[in-house]
């Protein structure tokens, strides 16, 4: 119950925050956008080209944004976190009897519900280029989104704690989201590349959730994607959060 | 074993506590064996320089930190075993305050009172009280941002008590105020005393440990050097100090030997080109070491008597004043 009741409490206040962040804002709405107007162009004489998956292009590389920006939005969670542990906002919850996990937890499900805007305003304007919405689909796919966003944003927030500073905090996750990213296939289908790419590329939880998204978007739950994104993307977070919630206990100097 | 008596006016109580961290060039002792007990309704302080290990040792008692050695009881509850009892009955300020800059003042409290358990209801009406107390309730709805920094220390106390807390602990709560808005501080926190709060503070400030303080301790390098209320740290490690200006450095070493062996001259050093001498009374002193220093034919170019400051007892204890141990660019006061 206490921690139901914290984490709605922090659950707002990140909320406000970031509403009351015009920057923010502003950089939140136009990345999706500006991706989709200014990537789908170059893309247009790809459909039919031997490897890239059936389906108009829009139909394949909007599936792939969204995942991209669930991605984007929870491994960047851990700048604010260093952000407020540099103001101190962190140690002072840190001193109430709040629930350790509602701490972690209320700003990670903010992002999440940003995350989720964002990626309604992608579907809707990609409907307006020729997206063919599957409501289910998406549906489904909003979940995996969810699960994946919630783990990098862990992640990212664990890794801002225990580095603490943004320098090297800054190192390591841009290290790790460039090699995940382009070896995802976010952009343009990892089927495209040869097999050593491809046999990577299943080591990276994020190719799953992109595979299974555009089978997702396509309508066909039936596709093995979809199974294997949950197999790995649930434990994963699991495992992810607790760590996180671990380190949020022990000592954040 | 305490007594009951004892433990009920114990409201800080902590035996040879201990911290090291680990670095480069191996661990860092930063606490060493500091042993305190804190009386109900006291505002106690921590004197010592930057990196003496003052905030670590309140960061162990306040659950921020864990104890490497020995033990600390806050409010009677043991801070390693129960640290969430613990942060229901304490208050921290730490020295970044931490409050929401894009938030109101009233929003901040509201959610930190409601972090503590409180109801909307009660919560909202302690958030206005405290803000009339503090004399933020002009500001309670703009956003902290534009709040200035003497504001912005209130509403950090105010976050730090919003709770009703019995112990509030304040890590350097006067740093980077102007001597006006310190005092407006010290006297709101002397206000927190009247109505029954213990208050730990840090500080480095001396004129703020002497001004404000019942009791104080000394800390360096992680160890106690000596505690007290100012007052008798002051006059019994002390006594007096008497300057006194030579002519040059050869008069300067005669003057010395001469003073040095005088029953009521406690210390004698060299500070650049005056003699400092610590002597019991001051008043009676100086006839008679004029006198000694006459007989010699030393003449004086100028003679002062100044009352003992703590950083003529930390001088005395450390050996190095701490206007210099402190001054590591974060500005020590005058």
């Amino acid at each position: 119950m206490r921690t139901i009741r914290d984490t709605g409490l922090l659950f707002h206040r990140y909320t406000l925050q970031m509403l009351r962040n015009p920057v923010w804002l502003f950089v939140g709405f136009s990345t999706p956008i500006l991706y989709l107007a200014l990537f789908t162009p170059l893309l247009r004489h790809f459909a039919g080209v031997p490897g890239f998956p059936k389906g108009g292009v829009v139909d394949v590389f909007l599936p792939g944004i969204l995942s991209l920006l669930a991605f984007a939005s929870g491994s960047s969670m851990g700048f604010s976190t260093i952000f407020e542990l540099q103001a101190g906002v962190i140690e002072r919850f840190r001193v109430t009897p709040a629930s350790r996990f509602a701490i972690l937890i209320g700003p990670i499900l903010s992002g999440l519900m940003m995350m989720m805007v964002f990626n309604s305003v992608v579907v809707a304007v990609g409907y307006g280029l020729g997206f063919h919405v599957h409501w289910l689909g998406l549906l489904v796919l909003a979940v995996l989104l969810c699960l994946l966003a919630g783990l990098t944003a862990a992640f990212s927030v664990a890794t801002a704690l225990v580095t603490k500073d943004i320098s090297s905090f800054a190192a390591i996750i841009n290290g790790l989201n460039l090699p995940l990213l382009l070896l995802a296939g976010v952009l343009l289908p990892i089927s495209l590349g040869p097999l050593w790419m491809r046999v990577i590329a299943h080591f990276n939880p994020l190719y799953y959730l992109v595979q299974a998204s555009r089978a997702l978007a396509a309508g066909s739950f039936a596709n093995a994607a979809v199974w294997q994104a949950f197999a790995v993307l649930v434990p994963l977070c699991g495992l992810v959060l607790w760590w996180a919630t671990r380190v949020f206990r022990s000592a954040v100097a | 074993m305490t007594t009951l008596q004892s433990h009920m006016d114990t409201v800080i109580s902590t035996t040879e506590l201990r911290k090291s961290f680990r670095s480069n060039g191996g661990p860092i002792e930063a606490v060493r064996g500091v042993s305190i007990e804190v009386g109900r309704g006291e505002i106690f302080g921590f004197l010592g320089p930057n990196g003496a290990g003052k905030t670590t040792t309140l960061r162990m008692l306040t659950t921020l930190l864990p104890i490497d050695g020995g033990s600390a009881t806050v409010a009677g509850i043991d801070v390693a075993r129960n640290p969430k009892q613990v942060r229901a009955r304490i208050g921290y300020v730490s020295q970044l305050g931490g409050a929401d800059d894009l938030a109101t003042g009233r929003e901040n409290l509201v959610l930190q009172g409601r972090l503590y358990g409180g109801d909307l209801a009660s919560v909202t009406a302690r958030a206005q009280m405290l803000m009339e107390i503090l004399d933020i309730a002009e500001f309670a709805d703009r956003r902290v941002k534009t709040y200035s920094g003497g504001q912005r220390r209130r509403l950090d106390v105010a976050l730090g008590i919003v709770h009703e807390p019995e112990v509030l602990f304040l890590d350097e709560p006067s740093t980077g105020l102007d001597p006006q808005n310190r005092a407006n501080l010290w006297d709101h926190v002397r206000m927190l005393r009247e109505r029954g709060t213990t208050v730990f503070l840090t500080t480095h400030y001396l004129e703020e440990a002497d001004a404000l303080c019942d009791r104080l301790m000394i800390i360096d390098h992680g160890e106690i050097v000596i505690e007290g209320t100012p007052h008798d740290l002051k006059r019994d490690v002390a006594g007096d100090a008497v300057l006194l200006s030579l002519h040059d450095s050869e008069v300067m070493s005669r003057a010395r030997a001469l003073l040095e062996g005088q029953p009521y001259v406690r210390e004698v050093s060299i500070e650049g080109d005056q003699l400092r001498l610590y002597v019991e009374e001051g008043s009676t002193a100086l006839p008679q070491i004029m006198r000694i220093l006459d007989g010699a034919r030393i003449g004086l170019r100028s003679v002062s008597l100044s009352e003992p400051t703590l950083d003529d007892v930390f001088l005395r204890e450390t050996g190095r004043s701490l206007r210099d141990a402190g001054a590591n660019g974060k500005g020590v006061a005058r």
